[in-house]
């Protein structure tokens, strides 16, 4: 975390980056991705529908369940991800973002997935850890929406 | 075949209308895994294709072909196509082989493999409904 903190903060020195967190799984990485960055910048939230198959019976189109407080035009945009998989939601995100004239947009996630990969071109720029094919709880992750309280990372066990 | 197996294999006879696909003529998925990855394309505004393209792996001495492989799909932003295999991992021995063979006749020609391990990941995380 620290030395992601420190490549942010190099990389983005008197540009007062804005940090865009995206619910849910991500905040606690955010939360702490923020204290390591020692450097003024100011952050933000959004969250989007994730697809669910089981609640929809199938088909709609993603949505905004949260949007951004401030306008991102000429800013410099960190989106903080808990993790990129596919990369479909992060694509999705970056052009949403990218519509809005951001100066620069980047991404720092703490986990990444980079051999199930759809979508490629993506400014992932910060990675934490690149992790085997896992489910993980905790530390912002979830089961069920549950034990995203938990501490530490865990590998679940089906 | 187990009622598992079956509820894999279903696919609705009336297809949702799809945003984001660009073929011509209406997709006609093979199974229920090809068709929840096409509602997953679909939701997240990525333009796809199914089965668009055959390439030729083996040819006789007249041209005509012996052998091909018809990705399942094709993401034309990405120029990527896509092979879904619902296949036991110890049984895509042959689709692993028709995919090295087509990486390298076309060495040009970026596609992805997803096994059944990562459909099913993808089930878990999309919360769909494949098997019961």
């Amino acid at each position: 975390m620290t030395q992601l903190g420190r490549e942010i903060a190099a990389d983005y020195a008197g540009r007062e980056p804005l940090l865009v967190a995206a619910l849910k799984a991500s905040m606690i990485f955010a939360a702490d991705l923020s204290r390591s960055i020692p450097i003024v910048h100011q952050i933000d939230f959004i969250e989007l529908a994730g697809y669910d198959g089981a609640a929809t019976g199938g088909h709609q189109q993603i949505r905004l369940l949260k949007d951004l407080d401030m306008p991102i035009a000429g800013r410099h945009v960190v989106i903080v991800e808990d993790v990129v998989d596919t990369g479909l939601t992060l694509n999705y995100l970056c052009r949403t973002l990218g519509l809005r004239n951001p100066a620069s947009l980047a991404v720092a996630t703490l986990l990444d997935r980079p051999y199930r990969r759809l979508v490629d071109e993506l400014p992932v720029r910060y990675v934490g850890f690149t992790v085997p094919d896992e489910l993980f709880v905790g530390y912002g992750f979830d089961l069920d929406e549950r034990y995203r309280n938990l501490p530490d990372l865990h590998v679940l066990r089906a | 075949m187990s009622e598992a197996v079956a509820t894999f294999f279903r696919v609705p006879s009336e297809l949702p209308a799809f945003q984001a696909f660009r073929g011509e003529t209406a997709p006609s998925f093979a199974n229920q895994a090809e068709l929840e990855c096409a509602k997953i394309l679909d939701y997240y505004g990525v333009p796809w294709q199914y089965e668009p393209t055959t390439f030729v792996l083996a040819e006789d001495a007249d041209g005509r072909c012996l052998e091909g492989f018809t990705p399942d799909f094709y993401l034309p932003d990405q120029d990527l196509y896509v092979e879904i295999t619902v296949m036991k991992q110890t049984l895509v021995t042959k689709k692993n082989r028709k995919l090295r063979k087509l990486r390298e006749r076309y060495p040009d020609v970026r596609i992805k493999l997803f096994y059944k391990r990562d459909i099913e990941r993808l089930a878990q995380r999309y919360r769909l409904e494949l098997a019961s």
